[in-house]
């Protein structure tokens, strides 16, 4: 979901790039004070690996795949501050060596991946993990939190995308959101797939109680916080807002039938139709987000049943 | 090798013997011109066309990377065309972005990676992140050739068994492999530390 | 008057963290000059021991360590100066090589150890010594794997070391470059230390070689009278070289 250039106007790129710029500035803040020195190397081959591992495929049904996207993996496996760091250089190189997702567009993209997947979801990875705890908490937190990364993601570049007039929100936001409902599905799989592959070879990497880069302070917690509420807030709640009400709807729709009226027989149903299909995308979207999060929430806890009495049982 | 990078950046022309802060700015200025202004697409296709001319780089081989990154593109673009005067929009759109795409092929097949990271280095990107992109242009396929060979030596193990199974496998051969580059990262530490790096 | 000690080890021991137990108390010295070749079979503990020599193992240097280099026992303080005596080439190029080009992979290690107005004379300096000059702006994925190897060894050079430690410097390399590898060898005057499978690089390089197994010394003595023996050889894993075999009167 790299967005390309020539997608987004001025506002929303210059949005975009101050916020994963102050997301890129605490992260390599807090890696400065609290990475070791040995790790250093590690978040170069971190990116290499979210690369590589991209580039196999998992086969989905009739001939086509998917692939790994990442984010919450390398939050899980080396803390949020480092996941950060590591997925903007993956998106840098993508853009520079690839020509994979716009260079200006690269603050959106990296706020809508590296920060709210990396950051977003380690959150989401954390109060899961605890709340179940052990090593059921690592794997529901971990498919729970890929869903909403791939999710989240993709309502954010629905709204800079309607932000920007390239395309309404009624129509972009259903488009993005029910195709990521589904792809988030494979992300929570693979996500889950892969944790499970490493801890049983080295537990030690995905001990949840001891990230890689290091824990983070209550300040940068609340700074993260804030520098996703406000992209939220910038990108997504001028749209989430401005649905209409009940009032306002009955009114349109009054209007619209006095238009209706007027305009030749064999058009209207059609042009009836499309209005409140696009009326009722958006909500219809929103509902089945809010469904697909408590089912996916009970099929990473399934998930984690299933998975757990094997890893246990088997010698390390 | 799987494939190559960035084939034609170390070929000899006139735009590729130019600084790559220059061409890097130029790249920039480029794309918000296109991006920003509604009418600047012809003078932004003119200087593309002379780049193209200029840096020797096979036409072909840009036509078929625009190609390969086109339809990424136009699936996002197509949304637009669903609202009053999309056709417009549309339209607009993919010609904007395909400059934008244009200028970025290019910017990356006359510049080596290695230059633009001085850049990067000299207008004081973090350390770190210089560093972190660095190892990561420089092991990409080191790991993806490692992913492969592993995903190969698995196939020919696994052959013909159900979905499931062969998701499993690839999710263990992803593991393994960060596993791997876990190892190969303290490795490298072990090879800067003998030469100095503390 | 016997040369300088150049690297000596006091009954080095060492247990990696899972508890195996990789050197159960290795000594001997190299003097200055020498060619001192490690054999033995595949775990036996010769990258274990080699990375001892710099300070890389063990994660917490002792007090008292078990290995000397110039006179300068390798502790914490001596890092830095131990580090810049001793040049280590790893087994891997891959990890070696770094940096996204041959210039600032090699630049690498004269820029660490601060003289920065000599890096670029260093540099040029040492990619002619391994026949490279004019490899500087290439990236290391582009190069053979013979290339690597002797970017690897330039990169070490270029720190002008005063022992040189090389880990199977000829693994993975096709006839011509492990010859060309052999002849770059020879003509590096520098006291070397090399551990490797390659007996014939024992026989036609090396002035001495001790053979380790199971993390002890086993034999050490001229290359010719160890690698001869055959009994000696087969009991640990390795074979008599066949450039030995018409040496031996039969």
């Amino acid at each position: 979901m790299h967005i390309p250039d020539g997608f987004l106007d001025g506002k929303t790129m210059v949005t975009g790039a101050v916020l994963s710029g102050c997301a890129l500035g605490l992260s390599v803040r807090q890696l400065r004070r609290r990475l070791p020195r040995r790790r250093v190397p590690l978040m170069g081959l971190a990116a290499a690996f979210v690369f590589a591992a991209q580039m196999l495929n998992f086969p989905i049904a009739g001939g086509t795949s998917g692939h790994l996207l990442g984010s919450v993996l390398i939050a899980v496996l080396l803390g949020p501050g480092a996941a950060v760091l590591v997925l903007t250089a993956v998106l840098i190189v993508q853009c520079l060596v690839f020509a994979d997702g716009g260079l200006l567009s690269l603050g959106a993209n990296i706020f809508n991946m590296g920060v709210v997947g990396g950051v977003g979801g380690y959150a989401i990875y954390r109060v899961v993990q605890k709340l179940a705890g052990g090593l059921r908490g690592v794997i529901m937190g971990a498919a729970f939190a890929a869903w909403c990364s791939a999710v989240l993601a993709a309502v954010l570049a629905a709204g800079e995308l309607a932000l920007s007039g390239t395309a309404p929100w009624t129509i972009v936001f259903p488009a993005m959101v029910n195709v990521h409902l589904l792809i988030g599905l494979g992300e929570a799989a693979i996500t889950v797939l892969v944790v499970v592959a490493i801890q049983r070879t080295r537990p030690d990497l995905v001990d949840p109680s001891a990230p890689a880069s290091g824990p983070l302070s209550y300040r940068q917690v609340a700074a993260y916080g804030l520098l996703i509420s406000l992209g939220l807030a910038l990108f997504v709640s001028p749209f989430a807002c401005a649905w209409p009400d009940g009032l306002e709807r009955v009114a349109e729709t009054l209007g619209f039938a006095h238009r209706a009226a007027a305009a030749p027989l064999a058009a209207a149903p059609l042009a009836e139709y499309r209005l409140s299909w696009v009326r009722s995308a958006p909500l219809a979207t929103s509902f089945a987000g809010a469904i697909g999060t408590v089912l996916v929430f009970l099929l990473a806890f399934v998930t984690a049943r299933v998975l757990i009495p094997r890893t246990r049982t088997e010698p390390r | 090798m799987i494939f190559s990078l960035d084939p034609h950046s170390r070929i000899d022309s006139p735009v590729h013997r130019l600084p790559a802060w220059a061409k890097l700015a130029a790249a920039l200025a480029l794309l918000v011109a296109t991006v920003t202004t509604p009418r600047a697409f012809i003078p932004v296709g003119v200087v593309l066309i002379a780049v193209v001319a200029l840096s020797r780089i096979p036409v072909l081989f840009l036509l078929k990377r625009l190609l390969l990154l086109e339809p990424l593109a136009l699936g996002v673009a197509l949304l637009a065309l669903l609202q009053e005067g999309g056709v417009r929009i549309f339209a607009l759109i993919v010609v904007k972005a395909t400059l934008c795409l244009l200028t970025v092929i290019l910017l990356s097949n006359t510049t080596p990676f290695a230059d633009l990271l001085r850049v990067l280095r000299r207008v004081r990107v973090p350390a770190l992140l210089v560093t972190t992109l660095a190892l990561m242009y420089r092991y990409l396929f080191v790991l993806a050739e490692e992913g492969e060979r592993m995903r190969r030596a698995r196939a020919c193990r696994t052959y013909g068994v159900g979905r499931s199974h062969a998701w499993k496998s690839l999710a263990s051969v992803v593991g393994r492999l960060f596993v791997r580059s876990t190892e190969r990262a303290e490795r490298i530490h072990a090879a800067m530390c003998a030469r100095g790096w503390r | 008057m016997s040369p300088p000690t150049a690297v000596e080890l006091r009954n080095l021991r060492f247990r990696y963290p899972d508890g195996a137990e990789a050197l159960r108390g290795i000594s001997f010295s190299v003097s200055e000059g020498e060619c001192v070749a490690l054999i033995g079979p595949n775990g036996a503990g010769k990258s274990t021991l080699l990375m001892h020599l710099n300070g890389i193992l063990p994660d917490r240097l002792p007090a008292v360590p078990a290995v000397t280099v110039f006179g300068r026992p390798v502790t914490e303080d001596n890092l830095a100066a131990v580090r810049r005596d001793v040049g280590l080439l790893f087994q891997d190029a891959d990890d070696q090589l770094f940096c996204p080009t041959v210039y600032e992979d090699v630049a690498f290690g004269p820029q660490q150890f601060g003289d920065d107005a000599s890096v670029p004379g260093r540099v040029a300096e040492a990619l002619g010594k391994v026949g490279l000059s004019g490899f500087e702006q290439r990236a290391p994925h582009h190069l053979s794997g013979g290339e690597k190897r002797r970017v690897c060894l330039a990169g070490v050079l270029a720190c002008t070391p005063r022992v040189l430690v090389l880990d199977e410097p000829t693994s993975d390399l096709d006839p011509r470059g492990k010859r060309e590898l052999k002849e770059l060898l020879r003509n590096i005057p520098t006291t070397k230390i090399i551990a490797t499978h390659d007996l014939e690089l024992v026989v036609e390089l090396c002035t001495r070689a001790i053979l380790i197994d199971g993390g002890s010394v086993v034999a050490d003595g001229p290359p010719r009278t160890l690698l001869g023996d055959e009994v000696l050889m087969l009991a640990h894993g390795l074979e008599r070289p066949h450039i030995l075999q018409h040496h031996h009167p039969h």
